[in-house]
């Protein structure tokens, strides 16, 4: 495989044609017999739907070599740096200016090379990347797994100099099931470094930084202006948050806040050791630990991941700096936090006087926003904290939803069948959570 | 008794049930000419008179091919009875278009 910075696409020796003949034939037949067929040299001819026609067989090869090796080498000359995995994680190929990248950097920050594996990698980064590699894994499995079709993860790794910064972003690139990942990664230099260097790149990284800013998928972080997002994305660490994490248990100092981007977070209200009732939840539209910015460094309520996914974390220190800094995080803080009252009390009261299946099916609806999927996993345990009930009472509630075609609910994994009928069968809290904090699902 | 009686018509249901296919092949290729005779044994020897075949010859149609969604040949496509099934390449294992075919071999057979 192409390896060497600048170097020419080279044309593909014949056993790699035939190997990329095979790989895409694979892709064009999803059986194993069909594959088996092709395998055996049953094949005469294959369809080529540019020209309309059929392209008899040794023909269909020398054609495919030809295409493959344009396509190879307009890869290999894109300015941007990019590489393919395949299903496993592999590295397939990389562009000339990813390898070039990867040589100028000191192959820091996730540097793989055609035929490594990116696993590896990231279970190979050094302890002061270790965080965002594990993001970057958990991305990666997402996609590969077909959770998500793309996905953007901050990347930071310090040297001796400065710390380098750069997004890579992920994408999924599925044909007939074979599904490979296109990683693409753009260098930031750190805002707050360059700002002190000259106007046209301070300008520059504002642009970077809105950009960044434009694709953060935390609401309350994209809402911010350019300039204060900048400042704040410095101390953001991108990070996976796995179901059953405790964040914060009540009565703790808040040492960490988080802004969620595609995990769910509960907030429980903790009445005995044992006995929890979940009176919030929070996803891409709110942070965990918003009450550093009313003043209160302790937490009251615990805070458990409900939803597998990632999250932007901040120590509470640099948190309450730039809070006291940025009028627009204040304000946006401000608007969050009333939200997120009224959220509790309207559970509160709708805890009191609505019955367990409209309750469940709110909390469903609201979860399916949240973590933008309308399929998660729930075991009976969290929905019975969630609902304030005994399992017994949830498990009849489920039955209910699935018997009347809304839900479709299977050893914890429930799926949102018919979204407009579950709405119809929720109280109408979840309306008038909807409209107050201005979801659009 | 009645349990023997159900079993005859449906012995005499699966017999006078049509198999419609379609063969897709291009032109004198050996592979082609080979699915073209292996099938016709295959229809002879298990499916008598019920069934329709229509062989399509990709370089004279390809556009027909390109249509109905088949990238390489030799294709088999089952048409009906659904579910419809596809069988890739010279079509020698028997057993495997019998089965794409919807036809059970008796245990005796």
């Amino acid at each position: 495989m192409i390896d060497a910075p600048g170097l020419n696409a080279p044309p593909l020796a014949p056993d790699k044609a035939a190997a990329a003949f095979k790989a895409w034939m694979r892709r064009l037949v999803t059986d194993t017999a069909e594959l088996a067929a092709f395998d055996a040299g049953e094949i005469d001819a294959v369809m080529d739907r540019e020209t309309m026609s059929a392209l008899m067989m040794p023909e269909a090869q020398t054609a495919l070599h030809d295409s493959s090796r344009i396509v190879l080498s307009a890869f290999d000359a894109l300015p941007a740096e990019v590489c393919v995995l395949d299903a496993k994680g592999i590295v397939v190929l990389t562009s000339r200016a990813w390898r070039v990248s990867g040589a100028a950097h000191a192959r820091a920050g996730l540097d793989v090379r055609a035929g490594e594996n990116i696993f590896d990698a990231c279970t190979d980064a050094p302890e002061n990347e270790r965080v965002h590699a594990t993001a970057v894994a958990a991305g990666l499995r997402k996609i590969l797994s077909g959770m998500q079709q793309s996905l953007r993860v901050r990347y930071a790794c310090p040297s001796r100099r400065a710390r380098r910064v750069f997004t890579l972003t992920m994408a999924a690139t599925s044909a007939q099931g074979a599904v490979n990942v296109l990683l693409s990664r753009e260098w930031h230099s750190e805002p707050k470094l360059i700002g002190k260097i000259d106007g046209g790149t301070a300008a520059k990284a504002a642009e970077i930084a809105s950009a960044a800013c434009a694709g953060a998928e935390n609401r309350l972080l994209a809402a911010l202006p350019a300039k204060d997002y900048a400042q704040l994305a410095s101390g953001l660490e991108s990070m996976s948050l796995t179901h059953g994490e405790t964040l914060c248990e009540p009565g703790e100092p808040v040492r960490h806040v988080y802004f969620p981007n595609d995990c769910l977070v509960s907030l429980l209200t903790v009445v005995e050791s044992d006995r929890a009732l979940e009176v919030g939840l929070v996803g891409r539209e709110g942070m965990i630990g918003a009450s550093l910015a009313l003043g209160v460094t302790r937490s009251s309520v615990r805070a458990l991941v409900q939803g597998t996914g990632t999250a932007m974390k901040m120590d509470a220190k640099r948190f309450l700096r730039e809070f006291r800094r940025s009028q627009a995080l204040q304000r946006v803080l401000l608007q969050f936090t009333d939200s997120l009252m009224v959220q509790i009390s309207q559970t509160a009261a709708c805890n009191r006087f609505h019955l367990v299946e409209a309750r469940l099916a709110r909390s469903l609806l609201m979860t399916a926003e949240r973590m933008r999927s309308a399929e998660f996993r729930l075991t009976h345990e969290f929905l019975a904290a969630m609902l304030g009930v005994r399992r017994v009472g949830v498990t009849v509630a489920a039955v209910a939803l699935q018997r009347r075609g809304f839900i479709r609910y299977r050893r914890g994994n429930i799926t949102i069948v018919d979204r407009q009928g579950l709405e119809t069968a929720c109280c109408p809290c979840y309306r008038h959570l909807r409209v107050t904090n201005g979801e659009t699902g | 008794m009645a349990s023997k009686r159900k079993k005859k018509v449906a012995a005499k249901e699966a017999v006078t049930t049509v198999v419609v296919m379609r063969l897709y092949i291009a032109g004198r290729a050996p592979n082609s000419v080979k699915a073209i005779a292996n099938l016709e044994a295959i229809c002879r020897q298990h499916l008598k008179d019920s069934y329709k075949l229509e062989i399509v010859d990709v370089c004279e149609h390809p556009r027909r091919a390109l249509d109905d969604g088949i990238l390489v040949t030799p294709s088999l496509a089952k048409l009906s009875p659904t579910p419809g099934a596809h069988v890739i390449g010279n079509l020698s294992d028997t057993h495997s278009v019998l089965a794409a075919l919807g036809v059970h071999l008796a245990p005796a057979t």
